[in-house]
């Protein structure tokens, strides 16, 4: 079976090897960021359903239910949203 | 409260809030109420550079091939962002620290001052190599009534906190009767302890708006040019401002975020809710300003890729990101960015210096990559 990520409702494949910033760019989907590297939060996302692991430290503000995709990844199905 | 440079009150650093508790005595770095600072710092560190390591030489020539109107708003981007690097290479020690209380917060705010003086430091060497004699550009940042609209701005925040904070440090709060305080604009003010953290919240509020979205304005036109191919050096040099910058900006949006969560001083959170609008204001204003910046860059006309409308849809642009980061709600229309170019400078990991060189930020010397796979060795047979 393969992974899901679904974003504001579209649903994608997930590549559990790729951050999700590098998912969402694969599809070919506008998303914004900078820094790349987790500290300047240009890529902050509502997280609404699964779980992310952190590649690197996220220094920019998250709040409980917010991700930084740059320098996250997940295993299993996530749900995200824009802000 | 007088400062102390030592306190010998055995107080736990890790129960302090981020300003106005007991002043700092030992740095020490081992625990952290806060490890987010920590972690900036490190970050700051490892990114330092000098603006010698970066070749300008060509821009001269590059400069010299400009047309007016476009020397215009190169120099006069210029001259803005060296106003506001030098307003952030002295303001955050100036006003922050004789009121922080925890180590690894006090040691950032001196790592980010530092680095703001290189950023001062580049420009002269950025007008050094353009100009034979770059006196007249500086002497006119303090003349030039453009810059001037903004400089009273940005400055306001820091001074009144700046002077509130000496008079409490002097005098103390419990003798106004005698001694009164007399404010910036020479009126008579009861102070408080609260209200001097109103006017720390508001002097952030300031902060995190020149950081987080003036200077990103100024990143845009120093960043087209080089879209160009003109004056890589400047641009080379304002990348890596840019991946400073994007520290700093973080570590205000941290404090602000911090206060208003009530995760420190509850007086704070109190205070970040009372002076919701007045931040709201703050941030508004800041992209008022920067538009009508964008009128003076382009008013003998535009350049090819950037002009004053595009420009102003990114200062709206930019302000709704950096605003919703703060919990506010996005106050402009714009849902994309109109220089989407941009943000491929503003990547921190590969910051390329020199043509035949790439400088990676996350490098770490001698140390090697310990993970490995058992598929990396699956082609792999005895």
């Amino acid at each position: 079976m393969t992974k899901t990520l679904t974003i504001n409702g579209k649903i994608y494949p997930l590549d559990t090897k790729k951050t999700l910033l590098e998912n969402l760019e694969s599809q070919a989907i506008k998303i914004e960021f900078h820094c790349r590297d987790g500290h300047c939060g240009a890529c902050r996302c509502k997280l609404l359903s699964g779980k992310v692991n952190y590649i690197s430290y996220p220094m920019a503000y998250i709040r409980e239910d917010d991700i930084l995709t740059c320098c996250s990844k997940s295993q299993n199905n996530i749900k995200l949203a824009t802000y | 409260m007088a400062y102390t440079t030592f306190s010998t009150l055995s107080n736990d650093a890790m129960k302090e809030p981020m300003f106005f508790g007991n002043p700092v005595n030992v740095a020490r770095y081992d625990q952290q109420k806060f490890e987010v600072f920590e972690k900036l710092i490190e970050k700051q560190l490892s990114f330092f550079w000098r603006p010698e390591e970066i070749d300008v030489s060509r821009d001269r020539i590059d400069f010299m091939n400009l047309p007016d109107h476009e020397q215009h708003i190169f120099i006069s981007n210029l001259k803005y962002q060296t106003l506001l690097d030098s307003i952030q290479g002295r303001s955050p020690n100036m006003a922050l620290l004789p009121i922080v209380s925890l180590p690894e917060l006090e040691t950032w705010i001196e790592t980010w001052a530092f680095s703001e003086t290189i950023h001062s430091r580049s420009y002269t060497h950025i007008l050094r190599n353009l100009f034979t004699d770059p006196s007249e550009v500086f002497e006119d940042i303090v003349n030039n009534e453009e810059i001037q609209k903004r400089a009273i701005d940005i400055s306001g925040y820091y001074d009144t906190l700046i002077h509130s904070v000496q008079y409490m440090q002097l005098h103390g709060l419990d003798n106004q009767d005698n001694i009164e305080y007399i404010n910036l604009d020479g009126e008579k003010e009861v102070l408080t302890l609260r209200s001097l953290k109103k006017k720390l919240y508001l002097c952030i509020c300031s902060t995190n708006a020149l950081e987080a979205i003036r200077f990103y304005v100024s990143f845009a036109c120093s960043f087209a040019f080089a879209e160009r191919d003109l004056l890589e050096g400047n641009a080379k040099i304002i990348k890596l401002i840019a991946r400073d910058e994007a520290l700093h900006l973080t570590s205000t949006q941290q404090m602000l975020n911090i206060w208003a969560d009530g995760k420190d001083d509850p007086e704070m959170a109190e205070i970040a809710l009372e002076c919701f609008s007045e931040g709201r204001e703050i941030f508004l204003q800041a992209a008022e300003q920067e538009k009508e910046w964008a009128q003076y860059l382009f008013k003998d006309g535009s350049m090819i890729g950037l002009n004053e409308q595009i420009l102003c849809q990114y200062v709206e642009y930019i302000s709704n990101q950096r605003m919703i980061a703060i919990g506010y709600e996005a106050p402009f229309p714009v849902s994309t960015n109109p220089i989407p170019w941009i943000n491929h400078w503003l990547v921190s990991d590969n910051v390329q210096v020199a043509p035949q060189e790439a400088e990676i930020s996350s490098y770490l010397v001698g140390q090697i990559n310990s993970k490995v796979d058992s598929e990396d060795l699956s082609t792999f047979e005895l």
